[in-house]
């Protein structure tokens, strides 16, 4: 019943949290679909959108863990959080940069590496959820 | 992990698939209605149904695993915010598929002007931007966003 004993202040950055990420995983889930149908320009804005999602759940995270006292947790759902946050981020960028030379050079080779790091992406944000609701130890 | 962790990551896992989907559909109706071709917007109103499959799973899994917690965590029957997380599911899903069949009727209206063509179209822009088939879209986004906040304050537990 973990729910059940949950401060009522630790609401409002929990919702921050998984709103901010649904928001990303959503984001990063078109720009897969975009980038798998060859539409360069439209899936470098898609992952521009998932960039303030991405801001929302990292500063989420950082303030319930700070409510939580979780800062330096060697939990293992703690740090396959802060990976899928803090590796997730250079994985958004890189993502973010290969599309936007996509647009400019209209090479479908940055396409497919576009759709790789989206996947990879998504792949990392479910094994994070699944970590983080499960609360593997 | 006991029945009730697995339960939550279950049911969480639909909540992702269900608003993340949600989300993904939303980015590529703004793109169909910022489109200028009716061919680019018949594509990303096309590319909508590939979100679908995730959106559905996600749909039916927040409500068995949503049912299956309820009374696995011993929340009693009276729990008013899983009543009302259960009516807006029902709102979401019923402006949802409003939505949908709005899009649904300016994708077929869209894939008839580019194999007219291809050209601009007021018709096709105003069906695009026809503000009830809009606004059944935001309603679904709204109540999704509500039970959002219902399953983490949890209002009278």
């Amino acid at each position: 019943m973990i729910a059940a004993i949950r401060p009522g202040a630790w609401n409002f950055p929990l919702f921050l949290h998984v709103l901010g990420v649904m928001w990303l995983f959503g984001a990063v889930l078109a720009a897969l679909v975009l980038a798998r149908a060859g539409r360069s320009r439209a899936a470098f804005s898609s992952l521009l959108v998932a960039v303030p999602g991405w801001v929302v759940g990292f500063a989420g995270a950082n303030w319930i863990a700070s409510k939580e006292h979780l800062e330096n947790s060697n939990a293992t759902w703690i740090n396959i959080g802060h990976v899928a946050l803090d590796f997730g981020v250079v994985l958004l960028l890189a993502a973010l940069g290969v599309s936007f030379w996509w647009k400019r050079s209209g090479k479908a080779r940055a396409g497919q590496i576009t759709a790789a790091l989206c996947s990879i992406y998504l792949l990392l944000l479910a094994i994070a959820w699944l970590a983080m609701s499960g609360k593997w130890s | 992990m006991n029945t009730y962790e697995w339960l939550l990551t279950f049911h969480i896992t639909a909540a992702f698939f269900y608003v993340g989907a949600a989300v993904a559909a939303s980015i590529l109706y703004v793109l169909a209605i910022t489109s200028s071709k009716p061919s680019d917007a018949a594509l990303y109103l096309r590319l909508i149904r590939r979100v679908l499959p995730l959106m559905f799973v996600g749909i039916a899994g927040t409500l068995i695993f949503g049912i299956w917690l309820w009374h696995n965590a011993g929340y009693g029957i009276g729990a008013g915010w899983i009543w009302a997380a259960l009516v807006l599911w029902v709102v979401a899903g019923f402006f949802g598929q409003r939505g949908g069949e709005h899009q649904e009727k300016a994708r077929v209206m869209a894939e008839q002007h580019a194999a007219a063509g291809d050209l601009p179209n007021d018709e096709l822009r105003a069906m695009l931007r026809d503000p009830v088939g809009t606004a059944m879209s935001y309603a679904a986004g709204v109540a999704l966003l509500a039970i959002l906040v219902l399953m983490i304050w949890k209002p009278g537990q």
